[in-house]
């Protein structure tokens, strides 16, 4: 399974998001794939699942993976319930 | 001893392997498995190297920028001299910079974990970059030959090491009426810029006209896309400086058109444009992948040593609680850019490079703080500001502060929080050096 998640730069904020994704899904005992990127190379890579801000997911409509909204990048709680949902 | 002196300049020496062997200390200290710390230390490598490459796409194209629109306004040769470049200043400084990081890092854990400021920092590439630029303005005012490597780490590590921890506690009383809590502090180098529009927005705006009453229309999402936006602004100043060029017709329009070796010269130029933002592109991902393996590892340490530790977040994070003032702050930025690369152009023959990232990120905080405290009229006024700080600033780093250093680093990298601390560092460097 992998998961994108997405920024604007791809530097700091989708980093943010990938640390906190990936202690969330070591919390909840699921393997993944983790990578960060910004919006305009995530058009073009392959995922399963996308993870961004609401205004970024716009940008993506279009792209194969499921696109999960999460607007507190460092709100563990709101991320463990958008991932706890779609996964199992 | 011979060894240690072969390991010192072969390896330490060498920023890749000096940043691979923090890479992989850190990866062993999340006890990652041995593929995911091969695969780490790896891309860390690469990611650091890719800069360097990107670097060099990034200065072709601004030697052709700088020529042209000196071109434009009539000025006499003002390029930009002999300087190192960035790619070159890596080369030797580079590991200066890597270990700077490094131990400012771990100042700024020992300082929240023993005072009241329990900011940790955790922008990476903002890390990268403000010790890259201060470093450059310190091997400016100092001489790269007079320059002692130890006596430049440790200063530089003191120096950010102060930063990270204090420049988030600055901001954080603006942060808090932004995000409604204090959970998260803005650890980005847009912090003088947020002050001041915050500042501004409480004495000269009406917090009632909030920008999120407004109804923006639906088809400004590219903005967000900074290969679009960096493509598109550079493109048309490109074509717009061409056309004018080609119907110049005086020697240095000559000389320019003759860049192009027979290629129509505005067509030319939208495809040095694009070079430019292809390079910038290029560089973003290598800093990605190099800051991907160090903040991981950055977080992990400071986890265990400052319970209640508060983040300091890269500008993003801002942006969700106000998104319409992020694109009124950043028009008001744009606009302010536009009017100044023509006054800097008429008055000190300054040919400013307006840097859509900068301009973007800082002018979308601002406006987002200055909306907190003055409603529309604050988000506009902190975009200006923030143009104002940029345009002046690029001016006096990349033509006194890093002028034979990093210029080509400083015209696209260089933003708000740099700009107003280098002459502090150039002054400290003099006293210390």
């Amino acid at each position: 399974m992998k998961i994108l998640c997405v920024c604007g730069l791809g530097q700091g904020t989708s980093l943010i998001l990938r640390m906190n994704v990936e202690t969330v899904l070591s919390e909840l005992g699921i393997e993944a794939d983790v990578d960060n990127t910004d919006v305009s190379s995530a058009t073009s890579e392959r995922a399963d699942f996308i993870i961004t801000s609401n205004e970024l997911a716009q940008s993506l409509e279009d792209h194969a993976g499921k696109i999960l909204i999460v607007n507190n990048y460092f709100d563990l709680t709101e991320i463990k319930q958008v991932l706890g949902g779609c996964i199992n | 001893m011979e060894v240690l002196t072969w390991i010192a300049n072969n390896i330490f020496g060498v920023p890749a392997f000096l940043l691979g062997i923090i890479v992989l200390m850190g990866l062993m200290l999340q006890k990652k498995t041995v593929s995911q710390t091969v695969s780490g230390v790896f891309k860390a490598m690469i990611g650091f190297l890719i800069i360097n490459a990107g670097a060099g796409i990034i200065t072709g194209a601004l030697n052709i920028f700088q020529p042209l629109w000196a071109e434009v306004f009539g000025l006499k040769a003002a390029d930009l001299g002999e300087f190192m470049g960035q790619t070159a200043f890596n080369v030797k400084f580079g590991s200066a910079v890597t270990l700077a990081m490094f131990l400012g890092f771990l100042i700024n854990v020992l300082l929240a974990r023993f005072t009241r400021f329990k900011y940790i920092y955790l922008t990476g590439h903002m890390m990268f970059w403000t010790t890259t630029i201060f470093a450059g303005i310190i091997v400016e005012a100092v001489g790269a030959e007079n320059v002692s490597n130890v006596k430049l780490i440790a200063f530089l590590a003191i120096f950010m090491g102060l930063y990270w921890t204090f420049q988030p506690a600055l901001v954080q009383p603006f942060m808090r009426k932004v995000t409604g809590g204090n959970t998260i502090a803005l650890g980005h180098t847009s912090a003088i810029v947020a002050i001041l529009a915050a500042l501004l927005g409480k004495i000269f705006g009406n917090k009632a006209n909030d920008t999120e009453k407004i109804k923006l229309p639906k088809g400004l999402e590219f903005l967000r896309d900074s290969n679009v936006i960096t493509a598109l602004t550079m493109g048309v100043l490109f074509f717009v400086g061409a056309v004018i060029i080609s119907f110049k017709g005086s020697v240095g329009s000559e000389e320019l058109i003759a860049q192009a070796a027979g290629q129509n010269f505005p067509m030319y130029s939208i495809i040095q444009s694009f070079t430019f933002a292809g390079g910038i592109a290029v560089v973003l991902l290598g800093v990605k992948m190099f800051i991907s393996e160090i903040v991981p590892a950055f977080n992990g340490i400071a986890k265990k040593i400052v319970p209640g530790a508060i983040p300091a977040l890269d500008a993003p994070v801002v942006f969700t609680f106000a998104p319409n003032a992020v694109i009124i702050g950043f028009l008001g930025a744009f606009a302010g850019a536009l009017i100044w690369l023509v006054v800097l152009g008429n008055t000190v023959a300054y040919v400013f490079v307006p840097t859509m990232i900068v301009l973007f990120f800082h002018g979308a905080t601002a406006g987002v703080f200055g909306n907190s405290t003055g409603g529309v009229r604050g988000a506009l006024i902190g975009g200006f500001v923030t143009a104002t700080i940029v345009a002046w600033g690029q001016y006096i780093m990349v033509h006194f502060l890093n002028a034979t250093t990093i210029p080509d680093t400083a015209m696209w990298a260089a933003d708000s929080d740099m700009f107003v601390l280098g002459p502090i560092v150039k002054a400290l460097a003099h006293l210390f050096f």
